[in-house]
């Protein structure tokens, strides 16, 4: 367990350190998109002195890490704002899409897994061919479809400007769904070679010889033996939606964590990716470690 | 959030996805009754850049509609271009056009009840001037120091020079917050039509402020929401979860057209790709190889293919919106004079170029593509290369020899002072011209208004046939709306920022 805890640290400092360097590698910064490109070099050399961008990089890190460990995630260097009010404004509404993207992912990857485990030659093909289309892609696929022709759904997904997602729920759908599909058929490629292990254990076999029902060889056999790489795979899963969210929150206008990671990134506002990316990242290693100690522990 | 919303959310979710199908959203009950007193306003803008600060730089369009109806300015561009006066009642120089008088009007309130005084406006104006980096100098022109407070309602303005503008330099971003404000991080309180009410700046609910001095607005309530895509903005009026969406593509307003549902609003000529060529490098210091080139311009054909016609062509004047511009006949395509003049130059046997651009702004691309191929025709070679926007303004923007650039509705004056004087900050065309720098600091000591417009007019001529800007054509911005929403500003640049006129019809 301690060691457990040690190498979630250390991974998630590697994230920050990355991150923190990735943002200073940007072509531009915070000081360049404040003044809109049309500033004068000395104007822009003090306004980089003001926001301490002229500080070298590791006294920059040693800042903000010493704020991280004080609870200060610091301000905007574009905006000024408390990079924490931005993050809290934002974060219920990421938190909707994940969980319904969830209830939409889970299932699909059981079944998607079942099939695969089942018929790996008909259906592993099918999975790599839906798990390669990107989350956009599948986006704009379904605004077409339920969005335009049918117009079941909003083409875009606006969080009420008063109020919470869960006042227009209905909006959550068609970004869960592009978020859920791809997502859900690469866990259930990974999840059927387990699949088909289990079923060809000698007792599983002989339990389908003696023609018990499937749904009973299912939960009796093959779940039981599923639960700790289902673990490992449901978080890869979420992971990986996770990441997808800052586009398919961009395509959909949806006031979420990732669209303000995608400005936060364009404008070189590093206070800000920096609290998304150490958020997402320890989101990640947590589900990581539980996955980990849930499978260790049977 | 407490334990009990937590499952009522839960249960809500599952309602959601389990009734998807019957789950139908679209258009807001609007239709039935009295037209709506609530405009939803889409407009231009990252969450990441949202500001509380009036005073710094102002990345969204979004923020600048909501300053503009929550605070007071002390002039406005006026619908014909003239200063339209807000908080100032008289602005009046001395004999030396050195000391100004600004007088404020004596009923405007911030609206937790203190009285807007002069100070105020000094304090605010003063702040506007220690973020000069970030606002592009708006109040470079006056020496700040040797400003006063006279009176609770009147301020001296001193400028460093001879300024007759100085109204109009006083009809853009001048936002009064109170005096000795210092957290920004906040909304702070204003003085203007509306108040913000709740949300967020990226999403905002302002209510309208019914002590504002001015005549009452029809809205009673505006949401202004900062969306960054335009094709997101214009599916938000599309879908009726919004009333309007600023700035959309020439793409969309094609695809509405003769829709009874929808219009659009163009707010003529202000977007221009202009190619630059600077004049410090080779080969566009010669002169006649520019005016060569600007001879080679098919402009209908660039209006039509990047536009697809909502605009109209341009005359290399760099700023034809503004009062100033000159009324001169069109240039129009020469391609033997072009030839001639190339030849002339010493580039009778062809030139290679490389015309940089990017796809920040649609359109941006299919100009330089077809302007290669048209100044094929004199025998100028042309690579396109097309930069990524996240590079293209700190790489090649102001350093390459010849580029496709971007200017949105801004005054002569602006451009000026930060492009075209020998000490502006971003001399992107390297126009150095001492006697050109001269002739500007005598119009704006020049008193006469018809005869300082004369003289302006004549600065933009010489940079017409000299410069380094081609301007081709001037796009109209574009917003749309859905029917029965009225009064939308259609002037260029901060004019387009005062929606508080609007009004819904149905």
């Amino acid at each position: 367990m301690p060691r457990l805890l040690a190498r979630s640290a250390l991974v998630l400092a590697a994230v920050a350190v990355l991150v923190f360097l990735a943002t200073a590698l940007l072509p531009t910064d915070a000081a360049r998109a404040r003044t809109g490109g049309r500033a004068g070099a000395a104007d822009l050399a003090a306004l980089r002195a003001e926001l301490g961008l002229d500080r070298p990089l590791w006294t920059r890190i040693a800042g903000w890490a010493t704020g991280l460990v004080r609870g200060d995630l610091g301000t905007s260097l574009v905006s000024g704002r408390p990079v924490a009010d931005l993050l809290g404004a934002r974060l219920p509404a990421t938190l909707a899409l994940m969980a319904a993207a969830a209830l939409v992912a889970v299932p699909l990857l059981l079944v998607g897994a079942w099939a695969a485990g089942r018929r790996p030659r008909t259906a592993a093909p099918v999975l790599v061919a839906v798990a390669a289309v990107p989350q956009v892609v599948v986006a704009a696929g379904l605004v077409a479809v339920f969005a335009g022709a049918l117009r079941w759904f909003p083409a875009v997904s606006f969080v009420p400007v008063s109020g919470s997602v869960w006042d227009r729920p209905s909006s959550l759908v068609l970004p869960a769904v592009a978020l859920a599909v791809p997502a859900a058929a690469f866990g259930a490629g990974l999840l059927g070679g387990a699949v088909a292990d289990a079923l060809a254990l000698p007792h599983v076999r002989a339990a389908r010889v003696r023609g018990l029902p499937e749904p009973l060889i299912l939960v009796r056999h093959v779940l039981p033996r599923l639960v700790p790489a289902s673990l490992r795979v449901t978080t890869l899963v979420a992971a990986g939606m996770l990441a997808s969210s800052a586009l398919v929150e961009t395509v959909f206008g949806y006031a979420g964590l990732g669209e303000l990671l995608v400005g936060a990134v364009s404008t070189g506002d590093s206070p800000v990716v920096q609290a998304i990316a150490v958020l997402s990242g320890a989101v990640v290693v947590v589900c990581l470690a539980v996955a980990d100690v849930a499978a260790r522990s049977r | 959030m407490n334990r009990h919303h937590t499952v009522s959310r839960g249960v809500a979710m599952f309602a959601a996805l389990a009734l998807a199908a019957g789950c139908v959203s679209g258009a807001d009950p609007a239709g039935s009754g009295a037209p709506s007193d609530t405009l939803r306003y889409v407009a231009v803008g990252a969450a990441a850049s949202a500001t509380n600060d009036p005073h710094g730089g102002i990345l969204n369009q979004s923020d600048l509609v909501r300053f503009a109806l929550t605070y007071d300015v002390l002039a406005k561009p006026g619908a014909d271009g003239e200063t339209e006066l807000r908080l100032a009642e008289s602005i009046t120089p001395d004999a030396a056009l050195t000391h100004w008088t600004v007088r404020l009007r004596t009923d405007a309130t911030f609206t937790d009840g203190q009285p807007v005084a002069a100070a105020d406006v000094l304090f605010s104006l003063r702040r506007l001037h220690t973020k000069s980096a970030e606002n592009f100098g708006r109040m470079q022109m006056f020496d700040l120091d040797a400003a006063k407070v006279v009176d609770q309602h009147t301020v001296e303005l001193v400028t460093t020079k001879p300024y007759a503008e100085v109204p109009r330099a006083l009809e853009s971003v001048t936002f009064v917050v109170p005096d000795a404000t210092t957290d920004f991080t906040k909304p702070v309180v204003g003085s203007g039509p509306f108040r913000m009410t709740g949300g967020t700046p990226e999403a905002a609910v302002l209510e309208r402020n019914d002590r504002w001095w001015g005549s009452a607005p029809a809205l009673r309530r505006v949401e202004i929401r900062a969306v960054a895509d335009p094709q997101a903005r214009a599916q938000a009026v599309l879908s009726g979860q919004a009333d309007v969406a600023a700035s959309v593509n020439p793409a969309t307003a094609k695809q509405v057209d003769g829709n009874a549902e929808f219009a659009v609003v163009h707010r003529e000529a202000i977007t221009l790709y202009p190619f630059v060529m600077r004049l410090d490098q080779p080969p566009f210091d010669d002169n006649r190889v520019r005016a060569a080139v600007k001879l080679a311009a098919d402009r209908e054909a660039l209006v039509d293919k990047v536009f697809l016609g909502y605009g109209r062509t341009g005359n290399d004047l760099i700023t034809p919106a503004d009062p100033s511009s000159p009324d001169l006949p069109a240039r129009t395509r020469d391609l033997d004079r072009a030839r001639q003049l190339l030849a002339d130059a010493g580039h009778a046997d062809g030139l290679t170029l490389t015309l940089h651009t990017t796809t920040s702004y649609p359109g941006m691309d299919t100009a330089a593509l077809l302007f290669a191929e048209q100044l094929g025709e004199i025998g100028i070679d042309v690579e396109v290369k097309t930069a990524p926007p996240d590079t293209y303004w700190t790489e090649v923007w102001g350093k390459e020899a010849f580029y496709v650039g971007f200017f949105g509705g801004i005054p002569f004056l602006d451009v000026a002072r930060v492009s075209l004087l020998s000490g502006g900050p971003t001399n992107e065309t390297g126009w150095q011209r001492p006697d050109w720098d001269a002739g500007f600091d005598a119009a704006l000591a020049t008193a006469d208004p018809a005869e300082r417009t004369r003289m302006l007019g004549a600065l933009q001529t010489t940079l017409r046939d000299e410069g380094g800007y081609l301007v081709w054509g001037a796009g109209d911005g574009l917003d749309l709306t859905r029917t029965g929403v009225d009064g939308l500003p259609t002037g260029p640049g901060f004019e387009s920022s005062f929606i508080e006129r609007t009004r819904l019809t149905a």
